[in-house]
């Protein structure tokens, strides 16, 4: 029989600025299912779970656990009542390996406290993942999957009763994806209850046995699982929006004759001195966008960092609109005009210490000792208004921002920043479908009408087929292609992914 | 009923100017009980404490400690830890003496104009050698790799060195007999103004008219440390480097990711940082210290050393540099009388200090943090 294990009642939160993230958002948690937390970027989800984990109070309103008022003051008291997290950045030490990391954990919770037995868990978990884990490897040589997974067999060993997915499958190939919701599954079939939160909603569809919409901080409705339809659920998500969502292909460029961006034979080592990129030559001609696609781990971020001049090449060279920047840095990238929304966004895409205009101003103002903060605002509020982005104005810190909004502010100002290229890696990455879709149309709408090259590395298939002009494929350092979109079957692409 | 601590969503408006005065009430209370422990009047030592945080004599440090204040302020809001100002400050000094003593001495023929061009002079002076001194310790971090803190607290011991050297040699005073040290500066490069008041009798009202003749005399000292304050402010405001140097403080790599030269900006900060330190050097020079005698590392007041306390005081935030170049002055102040009227040696000076920023830093969680009672 499920029961009501967590009840969150009237939560009420309001953040600096007066953002009212959540109003009186009343939702329980059953034992047993798996809970879908749908809502556009800024709708109060992280919030939500951010209470329930102790990492934030609310201000107002009660959670209950087995029909007991608690106070859940931190993350340790959470995890004591069998709540654990797992959120998009896998909280691991590099250096350390797999049991030891998690031994670290388990023994302030007086779990298991012998290794071994930590070791032969991991083993006999991962194995029936289907992803084999080696319990001694050092975590840095894992690929993002196996992280994620070692984090879900944390929360195992923690005796989890409620695991709370905040955005924790968004990274993760669609293969790999199916697993950890099969996963998840047998986790819930044994009375453990899971709330997923994702931007994918068919997703949520197919996983969830419940589906909870919030919409700017409040609960706008609860449906089953199996009866829901997606129009209706978008349509709850995002009110008169939900029509601008569409996957239909966006209208091709007329690529002009010469190549903005291209690559000779590229090698670029890796941070462990493997050799991430091999071989790759690429061409992206004026107006076109590219399209990389390919499962996480496979060179593109390597591949990326070089082409803005943040990594070194070993081999080979990069030319940006016909001239070598080879191992040239990125100052002089960045003064030909050249975007760049990297990999890992909160290192290299934005300050979140400072505030919007600081960011925008650190990139654009270069010329002059002086900074010209009228023009710095102007930029300022044209972004926020053509990317609706959520900030009480233009000067709020960073680091007060949703995680969506955060993002929409380091992908606008590189879109609008960019005059020759644009280097975009994940740009639509925990963005909601409305907004992702946006930002697709923005970076189309920049190449075609003011000829931007465009190299749209993605792990998001959908996206490479809706922008893309041209596609390739990265596997293992190597690059396949180029193939024209229209030509090129999904599943042989998908296959290429993965061979 | 219970205590939890919760991570702060709004931040509290006045909450750190309250940490700041909490801990000073905290730490008045703490040396009281210590001292009283040990015999002294407790009534005694808090009038001291109080009376020291008005006497004229805080005039001067506060001022001097507002301007090296902002001055490393510029170098801490980039992460990088200049704590060398006491090395800077005396660097600085060098090429004043020389100018004032050898370059332009003071005779009764020289032109009329010549003192104020010999102050700027000396000011702009003592800013690029401070800034050079500050650049060394900068290339030695960006472009070699060795870290800030080590090297700008060596280089003050370098800068103590190359001063006496410099004292016992070439600088030694002609006209000093028995001591060592340089000739004075000539009155005519002083920066002070002198007012003579009258005494009335009435002891409240002529510590008033004190307390008066030394901001006139300090008038200089208000106007230096206002100008250094607004540049600073001005620095981290309105121009680029100021903004990198921000940047460089909360995220270098997305700094580097637009483009920026993170050495260079490494590099700037503690320049930028040594020049003011230069100003304000010369300043302390030209009006108080007005000689420098050997061994210098005995006679310096160590205000490069206090520099670093207000800073830290101050959460580096700029408008709470001067207030709490006033506490800090205050304090060392109250050291001082609490000496001079018996409460204690030495060690009671640094006890209240120690108190006083101990209670502090046990507050500053308060900044991000806030207890709540439960029920
Ligand atoms: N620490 C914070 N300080 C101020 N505002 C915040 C903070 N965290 C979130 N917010 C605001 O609260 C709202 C909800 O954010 P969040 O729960 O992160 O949304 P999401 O549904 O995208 O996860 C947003 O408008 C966001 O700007
Ligand atoms: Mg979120």
């Amino acid at each position: 029989m499920s029961y009501e294990y967590v009840v969150l009642k009237e939560i009420s939160k309001k953040f600096a600025g007066g953002v009212k993230a959540l109003d009186k958002v009343t939702i329980e948690i059953r034992t047993g299912e798996v809970l879908a937390l749908l809502g556009e970027n800024g709708a109060g989800k992280s919030t939500l779970v951010k209470i329930l984990y102790g990492v934030y109070s609310a201000d107002e309103g009660t959670i209950y656990i087995n029909e007991k008022r608690v106070d859940i003051s931190s993350p340790a008291e959470a995890i004591r009542h069998g709540i654990v997290m797992v959120s998009q950045h896998p909280q691991l030490i590099d250096t350390l390996s797999v049991a030891e990391n998690l031994a670290l954990g388990l023994k302030a919770f007086n779990a298991f406290t012998s290794i071994k037995k930590v070791s032969k868990f991991i083993s006999e978990k991962s194995g029936k993942f289907g992803v084999k884990i080696d319990p001694w490897e050092k975590v840095w040589r894992l690929t993002y999957t196996q992280k994620q997974l070692v984090e879900m067999i944390r929360a195992m060993l923690l005796n989890a009763r409620v695991v709370l997915l905040d955005e924790a499958l968004t990274y993760l190939p669609l293969e790999e994806k199916r697993k950890f919701y099969k996963f998840i599954k047998e986790f819930t079939a044994k009375g453990g209850s899971a709330v997923i939160i994702t931007h994918k909603i068919p997703e949520a569809l197919e996983a969830a046995d419940r589906i909870a919409i919030l919409r700017r901080g409040r609960l706008v409705g609860i449906i089953e699982g199996g009866s829901a339809r997606i129009d209706d659920v978008r349509k709850m998500m995002f009110g008169e929006s939900a029509a601008e969502i569409t996957y239909g292909k966006l209208q091709a460029s007329q690529p002009g004759e010469e190549a903005v961006i291209e690559t000779q034979d590229l090698w670029i080592t890796g941070d462990f001195g493997e050799n991430a990129v091999r071989g790759v030559s690429l061409r992206v001609r004026e107006g076109e966008v590219v399209g990389i696609a390919g499962i996480v781990g496979n060179g593109q971020r390597e591949l990326t960092q070089a082409l803005a001049g943040l990594r070194k090449v070993s081999r080979g060279r990069i030319l940006i609109g016909g001239r070598d920047v080879t191992n040239r840095g990125v100052r002089v990238v960045r003064e030909m005009g050249v975007g760049y929304i990297p990999d890992s966004p909160l290192a290299f895409g934005i300050s979140i210490d400072n505030s919007m205009t600081e960011n925008i101003a650190a990139l654009y103002q270069r010329k002059s000792m002086l900074v010209n903060w009228s023009e710095v605002r102007e930029v300022a509020s044209s972004l926020i208004e053509a990317y609706k982005i959520m900030i009480p104005d233009a000067g709020s810190l960073i680091k007060v921002l949703s995680g969506g909004n955060i993002m929409k502010v380091i992908v606008s100002k590189e879109i609008n920043y960019c005059r020759r290229a644009l280097i975009a890696h994940n740009p639509t990455r925990a963005l909601d479908e409305v907004s992702a879709i946006m930002v697709r149309k923005s970076i189309k709408e920049r190449a075609i009408s003011d000829g931007v090259a465009v190299l749209l590395v993605s792990e998001d298939l959908d996206e490479i087929y809706q922008v893309s002009d041209s596609i390739y494929v990265m596997n293992s350092g190597k690059l396949y292609g180029p193939f024209p979109p229209d030509e090129a079957e999904r599943s042989n692409v998908e296959h290429l992914m993965v061979i | 009923m219970r205590f939890i601590v919760v991570r702060r969503t709004k931040p509290h408006p006045y909450i750190k100017p309250l940490i700041i005065a909490l801990s000073l009430i905290t730490g008045m209370g703490l040396v009281a009980i210590l001292l009283t422990l040990i015999g002294a009047h407790p009534f005694a030592i808090l009038v001291t404490i109080a009376y020291s945080f008005t006497t004229p004599q805080v005039v001067k440090d506060m001022l001097l400690l507002t301007m090296l204040g902002c001055a490393l302020l510029i170098s801490f809001k980039g992460a990088v830890w200049n704590v060398g100002a006491e090395g800077q400050l005396y660097t600085a000094i060098i090429p004043i003496v020389w100018i004032t003593l050898y370059v332009a001495p003071w005779s009764a023929g020289s032109p009329p104009h010549q003192p104020i061009l010999i102050i700027l002079a000396s000011i702009t002076a003592a800013a690029v050698f401070g800034a050079m001194w500050g650049a060394v310790a900068g290339a030695l971090r960006a472009y070699v790799g060795i870290d800030e803190v080590p090297v700008t607290l060596i280089m003050n011991y370098v800068a103590y060195y190359v001063v006496n050297i410099l004292v016992l040699g070439p600088f030694r005073g002609r006209y000093v007999y028995g001591y060592i040290r340089t000739d004075d500066l000539p009155d005519a490069y002083k920066l002070g103004i002198n007012v003579v008041m009258q005494r009335t009798g009435n002891a409240f009202l002529d510590g008033f008219l004190e307390f008066i003749r030394v901001v006139v005399y300090y008038a200089y000292w208000v106007l230096a440390a206002a100008l250094v304050a607004l540049l600073t402010w001005v620095v981290f405001n309105h121009t680029t480097i100021g903004l990198r140097i921000k940047i460089l403080g909360s995220n270098p790599e997305f700094l580097r990711a637009v483009g920026v030269d993170v050495r260079k900006t490494t590099v700037m900060a503690l320049a930028l940082s040594g020049l003011l330190v230069g100003v304000a050097s010369a300043i302390y020079y030209l009006g108080d210290l007005t000689r420098l005698t050997y061994p210098i590392q005995a006679q310096t007041a160590g205000y490069g050393y206090l520099a670093i306390l207000v800073v830290w005081l101050s959460m580096l935030e700029l408008p709470l540099i001067p207030l709490s170049a006033y506490i800090v002055s205050s304090l060392r102040n109250a050291g001082r009388n609490m000496q001079i009227f018996g409460l204690g040696g030495l060690e009671s000076t640094l006890v209240l200090l120690g108190s006083v920023l101990l209670t502090y830093s046990a507050l500053r969680f308060l900044t991000e943090y806030e207890v709540r009672v439960v029920k």
